[in-house]
């Protein structure tokens, strides 16, 4: 059977998170950014105002600020289940970082591809799934279509 | 071109000559196309191919890590509060310990000079299992109590197995901080180290509070799992009679239900278990045995009351006035 040429998984969730306590999946981010280059402009706004703010309201997560000779401005986000993600941060203003933060805090670290179904649940059915054989009087002899009951 | 070497795509895209050089500025180098770049990166490849990847490294000795600031996110990421010293023992491993004992007599370093000043988190660990082991049976109790005292170890055993330990240990971010010999650590450290967190934890907070945090992680394992994947059962029928004689029910009686493509390579039936004539439940098979095997399967589980129906298990967050973790159940 052919299937996607893209990967694709099934809606879920790391560990149960949010059945008991919801645990914030993000572990920690480093912010990779240049001293003087021109795309590292927003970065530095951001270093500036932003990331004291960023880290105090997410104490779960630890944030690293990596000034180097660097190209290109990343942010590297690890995850809980191993998961690395990496963002350029390229031109970006300091409000599009900040907003790009807070995507990356609510993901889980699950693989962004495509998901099969926009739904999961582990007890589909309550009163038992329909087979061919629910709901069919029990007969003794050949099996005949139904009659309709006439009432 | 590039035939049999396996070479990286953005070599070919940004052009070889103008890849860029380590990150240590020295004054010897130029911008120009660099006639040592191509036969470089083809030994590299040619290395990788030969070799393999190269063995993966701990967290800590990678870029970017504060021992101090790891735990303290740890500690806050749980919603949990754990004294720091007790935590520094706690990821703190035996072989660890001897590990840096064996360094510095290697090194010539004399133990008084230099002592370990580090304990190890056996006491921890020890405390934190018995404390898992005796919630988790207490819950399993309380959540079942029709389940006879085999199926409660069973549950209990397959939740404290080495397997699912280290699963929720990966994930909840242990790994990283665990010092042990060996990377990637072995899964018995691992266990032992969650353990140790559960010690820790009830020595910082209490025992209700590590029992909201058992169930918040452990027993949310189980859901979505069926009793008889965790508890093997040789002989349902055997064990059902055996439960039916128990609760003087009459015995059950095997009958066949349903049948279809009796004569074809997949047939199907279904086979009824009835006590007195009444439908205790019912089970399908491709054989009348495997059918009679199900049913009786189906038949425990209606009554340990472990269905795929049944009421959820209750994980709101203040549960402490209803939650008793000491009922002695007193059926079975």
């Amino acid at each position: 059977m052919t299937s996607r040429g893209t990967p694709s998984r099934f809606l879920r969730s790391v560990l149960q998170n949010g059945v008991g306590r919801y645990v914030c999946q993000l572990k920690r981010i480093s912010i990779v950014f240049s001293k003087k280059a021109q795309s590292s402009l927003g970065a530095r706004d951001f270093i500036e105002e932003g990331v004291v703010d960023y880290a105090n309201k997410n104490p779960g997560t630890v944030v690293y600020v990596s000034p180097q000779p660097c190209r290109v401005p990343k942010i590297v986000a690890e995850y809980l289940n191993g998961n690395v993600r990496e963002e350029t941060i390229t031109s970006k203003t300091s409000q599009q970082i900040s907003e790009l933060l807070t995507k990356l805090t609510n993901q889980s670290g699950l693989e962004i591809i495509h998901i099969r179904k926009p739904f999961h649940t582990d007890s589909p059915s309550i009163q038992g799934l329909w087979h061919p054989f629910t709901n069919r009087p029990l007969s003794i002899g050949p099996i005949r279509p139904q009659k309709p009951d006439s009432q | 071109m590039a035939s049999g070497y396996l070479l990286n795509r953005g070599a070919l895209t940004l052009g070889i000559h103008c890849q860029r050089v380590c990150r240590d500025i020295s004054l010897s180098q130029v911008r120009e196309k660099k006639r040592w770049m191509k036969a470089y990166t083809y030994l590299m490849a040619k290395k990788l191919k030969l070799e393999g990847p190269p063995p993966p490294t701990p967290r800590s000795q990678q870029p970017h890590w504060d021992y101090h600031a790891e735990i303290q996110a740890f500690t806050h990421r749980l919603h949990e509060n754990f004294s720091l010293e007790l935590l520094k023992t706690v990821f703190t491993n035996p072989c660890y310990l001897q590990m840096e004992q064996e360094k510095r007599k290697g090194l010539g370093v004399e133990s008084e000079t230099a002592a370990l000043v580090l304990k190890d988190n056996m006491q921890l660990s020890k405390k934190g299992s018995a404390f898992a082991e005796s919630f988790l049976i207490d819950w399993c109790r309380a959540s079942f109590p029709s389940l006879p005292a085999i199926g409660v170890e069973s549950i209990v055993g397959h939740l404290t197995s080495p397997a699912v330990i280290t699963y929720v240990a990966k994930n909840l971010g242990i790994e990283d901080l665990t010092m042990s010999a060996e990377f990637p650590v072995p899964d018995d450290v691992l266990c032992s180290t969650f353990m140790a967190v559960i010690g820790a934890l009830q020595e910082s907070s209490g025992a209700e509070r590590t029992g909201l945090f058992l169930r918040d992680f452990l027993v949310t394992q189980l859901i979505g799992k069926d009793l008889f994947d965790m508890w093997t059962v040789v002989n349902p029928m055997g064990l059902l009679v055996e439960e039916l004689t128990k609760r003087k029910i009459p015995l059950p009686e095997p009958r066949l239900i349903r049948s279809a493509g009796a004569s074809t390579v997949l047939p199907l039936y279904f086979v009824g278990l009835y006590s007195d004539k009444k439908l205790l439940a019912q089970g399908p098979g491709e054989t009348l045995a495997a059918a009679e095997e199900e049913a009786a399967r189906v038949a425990l589980r209606k009554l340990y009351g472990y269905t795929e129906n049944r009421r959820p298990f209750d994980f709101s967050p203040q549960q402490q006035q209803q939650q008793q973790p000491f009922i002695q159940s007193a059926s079975n």
